[in-house]
């Protein structure tokens, strides 16, 4: 399978949010609390910095290899089409929080159904644009 | 565009081959948009916007029509 650059940055950030964000989750869920605390909030900045030193290396790795960095009018189309499917997720899961913060006590539920949803919508942006640029836009 | 209906066809294949065999990735630097691009007008899975059509046609030094037609399925 032949992937252009812009395939393979998407790629490169499907998988390095599933694993810094799944390794969150997995560690931090489990000891659901009423609060979050200060220790998940390390395990967090800890998933953030891991995330992006991967995807900056990986970029630069890329880059190297793939001389053809450059994007066109498709690429942009459906770019906007992902963000626009991400939109609804993310709309969805704001409301969701907001009803989830009316309805429990402390913030740790609040701030993973926020935070678990952000993730989906971005994985929902970056899958779709991987299908559309594999099916057509 | 595309949704994989498009009423939109080309012959963009056979005029590249008419051309000397040019690659896909020879057109598409030529027109200034990505092989894979190329690749997804070929196979109608995405029309291009009307200045990358007339790129298109220009390369091969033929009319709009020539390269596109547009017909009901």
């Amino acid at each position: 399978m032949n992937l252009s650059f812009h395939e393979k940055s998407l790629w490169l950030m499907f998988v390095s949010l599933v694993g810094c964000f799944g390794f969150y989750f997995a560690t931090v869920l489990p000891a659901k609390g009423v609060d979050v605390m200060p220790y998940q909030m390390a395990s967090f900045v800890l998933a953030v910095v891991v995330l992006a030193v991967m995807q900056v290396i990986g970029h630069i790795v890329i880059a190297i290899v793939d001389r053809r960095t450059e994007t066109d009018e498709r690429d942009r189309l459906i770019e906007l089409k992902g963000r626009r499917n991400a939109g609804y997720v993310l709309a969805t899961g704001v409301f969701l929080a907001l009803c989830v913060a009316l309805l429990t006590k402390g913030n740790f539920v609040f701030a993973h159904v926020l935070l678990g949803f952000w993730v989906l919508a971005q994985l929902v942006e970056i899958g779709s644009q991987l299908v559309m640029l594999r099916r057509g836009a | 565009m595309g949704k994989g209906g498009s009423h939109i066809t080309n012959d963009i294949r056979a005029l590249r081959f008419h051309r000397g065999q040019m690659t896909q990735q020879e057109l598409a630097d030529r027109v200034g948009v990505t092989r894979q691009t190329v690749n997804a007008i070929e196979g109608n899975k995405y029309s291009p916007s009307l200045e990358v059509a007339l790129r298109i046609s220009r390369v091969f030094d033929v009319p709009l029509e020539r390269v596109f037609q547009y017909g009901e399925r």
